[in-house]
């Protein structure tokens, strides 16, 4: 046997150029992030005029400023969407499609299709659907004799209105995932069970769902941590956190601060909050779902 | 041994990839030092010209190059076509390509040219406000004045009046080349009017009788003003500060919100938010965009609608079953369209209008350093500001033209028609003190909108909030 795969500085000659890329573009940019966080900046790229007095200001300011309060929340309410939403519809669509003997490539293909779909193009899609004024979704209830239009982008409708063309994007991504989990699980295991009389929903039970365990853990890790991060389709579709700030997300609000209202410091102060909870919610994920070593 | 061979052939694959990325970069780079010598002599060949033409041969000598153009020629905006039409002349003619990055004018166009600047990705032709909006990129010397360009091509801008030229608030320096005046006014869909029983404003309308009108428009089941408080608050916000001041006045930016004009500029934003609380604005104003609340007005929906003269061409457009085929306009249907005064209120006149030259053709230094660019940029800008071009972009608002070509108005439109006649009867042109309150200081009473009409926000805190950051920027 070749030696190569014995000395590991090989390996690490390979590694170095990652590390390095990451370093420059990520670690780093992190590391100038938390310092502007304490310095005051108001455009992109101006550089920082000088220090906040008191230096963490930004972050007494990130307390008491409501609508992070409101973006943490819809944030809350958007993890539970995609956890409900995605990983559960796209759980029980993997489990009948498993069942299904044929055209499993047909809805394969369908469902992961939204996927290949540009946000933006399907936040303008929505946009259409939603309209107030010969929206697809008004129009369609007026047929059915509804007499007046519906706001979907008012105050009581904005968030559902939001949840489900995000929601709706991800399924297929969750469902190819479980999906080519189910198909890692033992046909022998089905047909002993079969032979020993248990119907399809106990095989369902006993059989694929513990035996995807570990797939479900990174499905939900990666929905916790996707939740934090969405950012196109509600900024096509709810610009500005409108109406009324009601929208705003934790990544659409530092974008927004940022770019619009051209607080910067502050942005950064956002994108500081995002990454810790982003640790934190991964870490919780970890320990309450823990991959199993016995699959 | 060929497993050996195999890790050395990618070490040296990996190895030659990051070096060839670097001598490509290198290559380029000699080739466009070498485009750029032969550029500049070709450039420096246009300073011996004397006439815009020369500086069009000029850039047709040199290497085609293409330029990043960035305006606000886009959308529903009067002159979209008139550019696009302009833009294939010019690439037609000089055998450049424009890398065209128009797009409609809002606070977010705003703040992405603003931030390219600050970041270094600026198009090389920008057509901007030369208000306080350009004052970030002024300050840092990103643009090149119209004296300095002159200095190497002296014809430049020649054909126009320099004391029309604004110059710009941070240094008081000409930047930026005039196309087309603007006004702000209120156009009325008068099928609206007329199935509510109203008659058309005039230039004596008062705003109790303004508010009259709306509510017997809503009455018969319309929407009477078409405005979406949450995207585009901007006319809104202008014209009602304006109604509590005069044209004397109306540019003072307040030291406080609970002095003299800050104390207007919190009655002005009270109009609004009795509008809102009157039912007066469509249902979803504070959800909708602009373009929503626009179709709503050309639809027959809403009755009044405050924009400026650009939105002549977008109602136009839409009277037109192919937006592009001026020869497919419905004449009746475009009949049903008018445009007045917005109604006055105490010491500002109905016919006093918000208006003037806000815009023009700027010249980045990344291009007028680039001498591959150098020539073409002004070739485009100088192509973009002829007598011809002006004419042609200005229609029914004022120019800054030593000589105005004669208008056929016998081409025009009836919006048109009834747009020249409305500028007859103006008694000042003031501009928009918004032009003069930056960016970030908008923020709380843009964006804030929402907030002060459903009452969420208090007035004087968010007109506050924005003379603060207008403090602090200076």
């Amino acid at each position: 046997m070749s030696n190569i795969y014995r000395k590991r500085k090989y390996a690490v000659i390979f590694l170095i150029p990652a590390l390095l890329f990451m370093t420059v573009y990520l670690y780093y940019p992190f590391f100038v992030n938390i310092v502007d966080s304490f310095q005051s900046i108001r455009t992109l790229g101006a550089g920082s005029n000088n220090w906040n007095d008191p230096w963490y200001s930004n972050y007494v300011e990130l307390i008491h400023d409501e609508v992070v309060w409101t973006s943490l929340k819809n944030t809350g309410i958007m993890i539970i969407a995609t956890l409900v939403g995605q990983v559960g519809i796209a759980l029980l669509l993997a489990l009948m499609v498993d069942n299904i003997h044929k055209g499993v490539q047909f809805f394969r293909t369908v469902y992961f299709f939204p996927i290949v779909i540009s946000a933006t193009a399907l936040g303008l899609l929505f946009n259409l659907v939603f309209l107030y004024d010969k929206g697809m979704l008004n129009q369609l209830l007026e047929i059915f004799g509804k007499t007046f239009l519906t706001d979907w982008k008012d105050e009581s409708h904005a968030l559902a209105t939001l949840m489900i063309p995000v929601v709706w994007q991800y399924v297929g991504f969750y469902f190819v995932i479980i999906e080519t989990g189910l198909n890692n699980v033992p046909d022998e295991l089905y047909e002993s069970a079969k032979i020993d009389g248990a119907t399809a929903l106990q095989r369902i039970r006993y059989i694929s769902v513990p035996m995807i365990h570990n797939v479900m853990v990174t499905c939900i890790t990666l929905g916790v941590t996707g939740a934090l991060k969405v950012f196109d389709l509600p900024w096509t579709m709810f610009p500005k956190g409108m109406p009324l700030d009601e929208t705003f997300l934790t990544g659409t609000y530092m974008y927004y601060q940022t770019m619009e209202a051209k607080n910067v410091d502050y942005g950064s102060t956002l994108a500081v909050l995002i990454v810790v909870l982003g640790v934190i919610l991964a870490q919780i994920t970890k320990r309450v779902f823990k991959e199993r070593e016995d699959i | 041994m060929k497993k050996r061979l195999a890790a050395l052939v990618l070490a040296t694959a990996t190895a030659c990839s990051l070096v060839g990325c670097g001598s490509t970069e290198a290559t380029g780079s000699a080739a466009t030092a070498a485009a750029a010598d032969s550029t500049a002599a070709a450039a420096e060949t246009a300073t011996q010209e004397t006439t815009t033409a020369a500086t069009t041969e000029a850039a047709e000598a040199a290497e085609p190059v293409e330029i990043t153009v960035t305006t606000t020629f886009a959308g529903e905006d009067g002159n979209a076509q008139n550019y696009k039409d302009a833009v294939a002349a010019w690439e037609n003619e000089t055998g450049n390509t424009v890398s065209d990055m128009s797009a409609t004018s809002d606070e977010t166009l705003k703040t992405r040219i603003v931030t390219d600047f600050e970041t270094g990705s600026e198009s090389d032709v920008l057509f901007f406000f030369n208000g306080a909006d350009a004052n970030d990129f002024v300050s840092a010397g990103k643009v090149v004045s119209i004296d300095d360009i002159r200095k190497t091509y002296p014809e430049y801008a020649d054909n126009m009046n320099d004391d029309l030229i604004s110059a710009s608030p941070a240094d008081n320096v000409k930047y930026a080349v005039p196309v087309n005046g603007y006004w702000e006014a209120m156009f009325v869909n008068t099928e609206v009017l007329d199935a509510a029983g109203v008659e058309m404003p005039t230039a004596d309308t008062t705003w109790d009788e303004f508010l009259d009108d709306c509510q017997k428009i809503k009455d018969a089941g319309y929407t009477p003003i078409a405005a979406a408080l949450g995207n585009i608050p901007h006319y809104w916000w202008e014209y009602c500060i304006f109604n509590q001041q005069t044209p004397e006045n109306h540019l003072n930016i307040p030291a406080s919100a609970d002095d003299e004009t800050g104390t207007q500029w919190c009655n002005g934003l009270a109009d609004i938010k009795d509008l809102y609380e009157k039912g007066y604005f469509p249902e979803n104003t504070l959800s909708a965009t602009d373009d929503e609340t626009f179709a709503s007005f050309t639809d027959g929906k809403a009755a009044f609608l405050l924009d400026g003269s650009w939105k002549v061409g977008g109602i136009v457009s839409n009277c037109q079953s192919d937006p592009e085929d001026a020869s497919t306009l419905d004449t009746a249907k475009l009949d049903n369209f008018d445009v007045t005064y917005f109604p006055g209120k105490g010491n500002r006149k109905t016919t006093d209008l918000v208006g003037g030259l806000s815009m023009g053709y700027y010249i980045t230094k990344k291009a007028w350093d680039d001498p591959a660019k150098q020539a073409a940029a002004v070739s485009f800008v100088e192509y973009m500001t002829s007598d011809e071009m002006v004419a042609k972009f200005a229609q029914h608002t004022a120019t800054a033209l030593k000589d105005s070509p004669k208008v056929d108005e016998s081409q025009f439109n009836s919006l048109q028609v009834k747009a020249m006649s409305m500028m007859s009867g103006v008694t000042s042109l003031t501009g928009a003190v918004q032009d003069l309150f930056n960016g970030d200081c908008r923020v709380s009473t843009f964006d804030g909108m929402p907030k002060i009409v459903t009452g969420k926000t208090d007035i004087a805190e968010a007109v506050q909030e924005g003379i603060d950051t207008y403090n602090a920027a200076q």
